[in-house]
This record gives structure tokens, sequence and C-alpha cells, in this order.
């Protein structure tokens, strides 16, 4: 399993505070890796940093083993990362068709709208990448369906334009149970796709049911990075309690 | 896992039983086109009962009309494309007034209206920048903003000009083309008609569209996405200021001068319209019909009570109640998801 992203002694300083301090790890091809810690612990500025938004003080990243600088959002979407934040992935006044095309319409060369083939890319979408119960059309306004609807789109979107690592930022925690479910499934069948998922979230428990790895961070540095063989949830809740 | 082809079926056989009159609220601006039209049925139906009455079918009181809807609609369609985005300008009445006596006072001085009146217009796109910019770099809320914009230009006209109002002579062929007629149809009419189709396709089927939507519907999605919100924004105030400055074109070419007073209180109007239309004040939602149905009814419902010989206030009063209800019902919408 080659490596698909690398974080290399990774620093990254706000003024006087620090939030990360020499954090080093990676995200292989097709793995599942749970993000875990406390508040406070830097996993937001780690998604922030990996997704584009910060840059790093020290430190570098590195995707298929090659060193890289992501400067903003769109350097690492090319470079195949998706960051699905909770509330800030779509626009609930616009419909689904519209939301997965956002920033990457179909036009023709006048930047007029191919409306009728976004549309139908997007029902092929819906029925076959993503599994989402519910949804009568993709004219459907966002606005209109459930945190889980809603997030299965963002996953959608991700999937149609062949992304290689989700970012997932607290993906359950305004999830039904029964979401959460068809959630933590979707990662497993991405995974059987060679899509690799990473899982930021608070919720050990969830975590632990898909991921093949955890990285658990305190006061921004990672303090433990261990296989599911080889832990217990017993162990990883103590890591980050304890840290 | 339903597929979604069939369920699109049964869907699409269930919307056809429905009445007409659901799906036609269920279309963006459905409402407001279902009050528009009853008003025009009622105002038909009683301009043929009462020809001599209430002479609402009378050339004269259409042509009136024709010529009236063509400012507030530029006005609107500009203030709309800003609010979609998410943004206020209040300022556009001053530019509005500002760009027309730049104009006439610089064909006063002889030089020819083709090339005063382009002048205006990049006047008001710029001072529409520099609003957006403001804004923008400093992160200040845009209703702020504009209204020190509103009383600047309002005062850069005194200043610039004094409180004496601007003859306008400029070459016939221009006059012809700005406030003549076509078939009978006015020519600021059409001109407005072939804004309204051209805002449409730019908002309704054209990439920036989208992007305007969604800068003014979730800003940080938008941003998350890739799209550069900043960017959207800074054309949208362009646009406004933009859009006073044709407004302010179309109305100096009719009357033929300028009051430095004229353009007060029109930016209200033009936001009332677009509310009215269907517009959320938080942005990201709202059509062009729905704009140009805004503007269409302020200048019926006006246009009624003149023809009625209702006092002045009446017609404020009316408009007043109109904004109110129309928001309480945008607002309901909102709350259930649809539109």
């Amino acid at each position: 399993m080659s490596n698909l992203l690398e974080l290399h002694n990774i620093s990254k300083s706000f003024g006087a505070l620090t939030a990360l301090r020499n954090l080093s790890f990676h995200i292989g091809e097709g793995e599942v890796v749970g993000l875990l810690g406390d508040n406070g612990a830097g996993k937001s500025t780690t998604v922030n940093l990996i997704s584009g938004i910060h840059k790093p003080t020290e430190g570098y990243l590195s995707v298929d083993g090659k060193k890289t600088l992501f400067t903003c959002r769109s350097d690492s979407a090319d470079a195949g990362i998706e960051t699905i934040y909770q509330h800030t992935a779509l626009v609930d006044s616009l419909s689904i068709t519209r939301n997965i095309f956002m920033g990457r319409e179909l036009t023709d060369r006048f930047g007029l709208l191919r409306q009728s083939e976004m549309r139908e890319i997007t029902m092929e979408v819906l029925q076959n990448a993503v599994h989402i119960s519910g949804i009568d059309s993709p004219d459907t306004l966002v606005g209109n369906l459930s945190g889980g609807q809603k997030q299965a789109v963002a996953i959608a979107r991700a999937v149609h334009f062949k992304k290689r690592i989700l970012l997932l930022d607290e993906p359950t925690s305004a999830l039904s149970v029964r979401e959460t479910e068809a959630l933590l499934n979707q990662v497993l069948k991405l995974k059987a796709e060679n899509v690799s998922s990473v899982l930021v979230t608070h919720n050990i428990y969830h975590a632990y049911q898909v991921c093949d790895r955890f990285v658990i961070m305190s006061h921004g540095t990672k303090v433990f990075d261990v296989d599911k063989a080889d832990t217990t949830i017993n162990q990883l809740t103590e890591y980050v309690v304890l840290n | 896992m339903t597929p979604i082809l069939a369920d699109n079926a049964v869907h699409r056989s269930r919307t056809q039983r429905q009445s007409v009159l659901k799906q036609i609220m269920a279309m963006p601006a459905g409402a407001i086109f279902l009050v528009f039209m009853t008003l025009q049925i009622v105002c038909i139906a009683g301009a043929l009962l009462y020809p001599n009455e209430f002479r609402y079918l009378s050339p004269q009181n259409l042509t009136i009309l024709m010529k009236a809807i063509p400012v507030l609609g530029c006005l609107a369609l500009g203030a709309g494309v800003l609010m979609i985005a998410g943004e206020f300008d209040l300022s556009i009445g001053s530019v509005y007034t500002f760009t027309a006596v730049l104009m006439a006072s610089l064909v006063g001085a002889g030089v020819s209206a083709f090339l005063a009146a382009p002048l205006g217009i990049v006047t008001g796109l710029l001072i529409g920048l520099l609003n957006g910019q403001i804004t923008i770099r400093f992160g200040l809320p845009s209703f702020i903003v504009t209204l020190g914009g509103l009383l600047f230009w309002r005062g850069a006209v005194l200043l610039y000009n004094g409180a004496v109002q601007v003859r306008f002579d400029p070459e016939p062929v221009f006059t012809s083309l700005f406030s003549g007629t076509l078939f009978g149809i006015n020519a600021a009419f059409i001109w407005i008609v072939l804004l309204v189709v051209g805002f449409h396709f730019l908002l309704h089927r054209h990439r920036f569209g989208n992007h305007v939507f969604a800068t003014g519907g979730n800003r940080a999605a938008a941003e998350a996405i890739g799209i550069n919100t900043r960017r959207v924004k800074l054309i949208a105030f362009a646009v406004a200021g933009g859009m006073a400055a044709m407004a302010g074109i179309l109305a100096t070419a009719r009357v033929g001068s300028v009051q430095p007073g004229q353009g007060a209180g029109l930016e209200l109007q033009a936001i009332a319209a677009c509310v009215i239309g269907g517009l959320s004040l938080r942005g990201g939602r709202g059509s062009i019909i729905g704009i140009f149905l805004g503007v269409l009814l302020i200048h019926t419902i006006t246009d009624v009570l003149l023809l009625l010989r209702a006092p002045g206030f009446y017609l404020d009063m009316f408009i007043a109640t109109l904004i109110v209800l129309a928001a309480i019902f945008n607002h309901l919408i909102e709350r259930r998801g649809v539109a």
C-alpha cells in the first residue's frame, strides 16, 4: 500500500499561538483513517492545512511521494482531496444538480450552462455512486434534504469528480442513528473502490466501526498512531482523554 | 435503493394531477405572477366596464406606463443581482442622478451623447466597484458603506453642478434610440425587455449566475468549492452601479433634463421591487422574472391609484403594505425551504 498523502514534520503558528507542532502522519491508498482528539487538539487546523486553506509554517506535504505546497482550496482539489465540512458543503437555496456542479459547471464556450446534461449526470450519480433514499429528483432544493441526505450529496459530488481522499469533518455529529449507519457504510463502499477517507471526529465509536488506523492528536501534535488490529476502544479513549 | 428515474416518473404524474394553480405557485416567482395577473384582469375588466371613468387601457395611460417602468426596472435589476449575491446598494439612487448630471453636462459642453452615455455607465461601474472594494476589503456591512455612498454622491451632484437642473440636448438619433417608438412601443420599454432577457440568461443559464446564487446562498460553501466570492461580489456591485447609470440615461433621454434631486428614494423603491419579486434579504434566492414583475406591480398599483385620483400618500401606504406582505410571504416560503 503506497502513501497517497504524507505530512512531514508540520508546524503551524498563528502569531504567538502554535496550533500544530512537528506533526507527521500519512494516509495510504484505499485506507480509512480516524483522526481523533479532543477539542483544541489541532484537528481543524490539520484539516484546513490538508485542504489548502492554511499553509504550514514549517514542514511540508507530499502527494504520491512528491513534495507539494497547497496555496488554496483548488490546489488540494486538483490533487484529488475533497473536504466535506459539516455546515459549509452545500448551498441550501440551490438544487442538487446545481450543487454538484457548483464551481465546475458544464458549459458551452459562451459559459452558458448545459443544463440537461448536468441533470442527467446528477441522476446517474445519485442512483449509482451513492445510495440516497427519498430523493425525488435532481431538481430538489438541497435545503429540503435531511442532514444525512445532504452529506450523501456532498459525497456524491466528490465521487463524481474522482476524488481520491475524502476529508470528512465531524461527519456524524448532526446525523440520526440510521443516517450515521448509512454514512459509515458509504465510507466502506468507497474504500472498496480504492477511495481513502479521513474521519475527523470526537466520536471514537463511529470511527472504530470503519477505520483501519487511528491517529490521535493532542496539543497540536500526534500522540498515538495505531492500526485497528493492535488497539481497543478503551485504549483509544484513554489516549484521547488523558493526553 | 429505489431507482430515481422511476421515482421521478411517479412524481411527474402526481404533479400532473395537481391543479394548474399549484403548479404556478411552485414555480419561482409563481406567486407574484398570480398576484400580477389577477390585478391585470381586474384592471382590464374595470377599464372595459367603465371606459370613461377608469382609463387604464387608453393609449395615453399605456404610454405613461411603458415610459415609467424602464427606469425603476434598470435600478431593480442591478440591485437585485447584488441582493442575490448577498449585498445591498443604497447608493444607486444617488449614482443614477450623478451619472445623469455628468452625462448631460458633458453633452452640454459639446461632447457627443454617444460618448457621454458610455462614460456615464463606466462611471457607474467604477462607483459600484468602489463600494464593493470598501465593503469587501474591510469586511463591512454593505448597508453602511452604501449609505455613505448615498450621501456622498448626492452631495457630489451639488458640488459638481449646483442645485440647478441640467438640460440634455443630444443628437436626435440618440433621443430616438432611447425614447422614440418602434411599432408603437416605447424604445425605453424595448431596452428594459432586452435587459431583462439578458439578465435572465446571465443569472439563470450562465455559469456566472450559478456563482452569484452560490455566493449569496452560502458563501463559505462557495469558497470551499473554489469560487472566488470576492470577485463575484465585486462584479455584482459594478453591475448595480452600471445599471443605475443606465437608468439615468433612459430617464434623461425621456425628460430632456436632469433634476439634482430626482433619484432620492429610488434605491428603496428598487429594493422594494426586489422584495416583492421574491428575493431574500439574506441573499441566494430570487429570480429576474420576479424582480421585473415586482417593478411592474409597483408601477401598475401606482398607475391605478393615480387613475382613481387617490391622494399621493395612499400610494406610499399601499406600496409599504405590499412590501411587508411580500416579505412575510417570502419568509414563510423560506422556512418551508421551497422556492
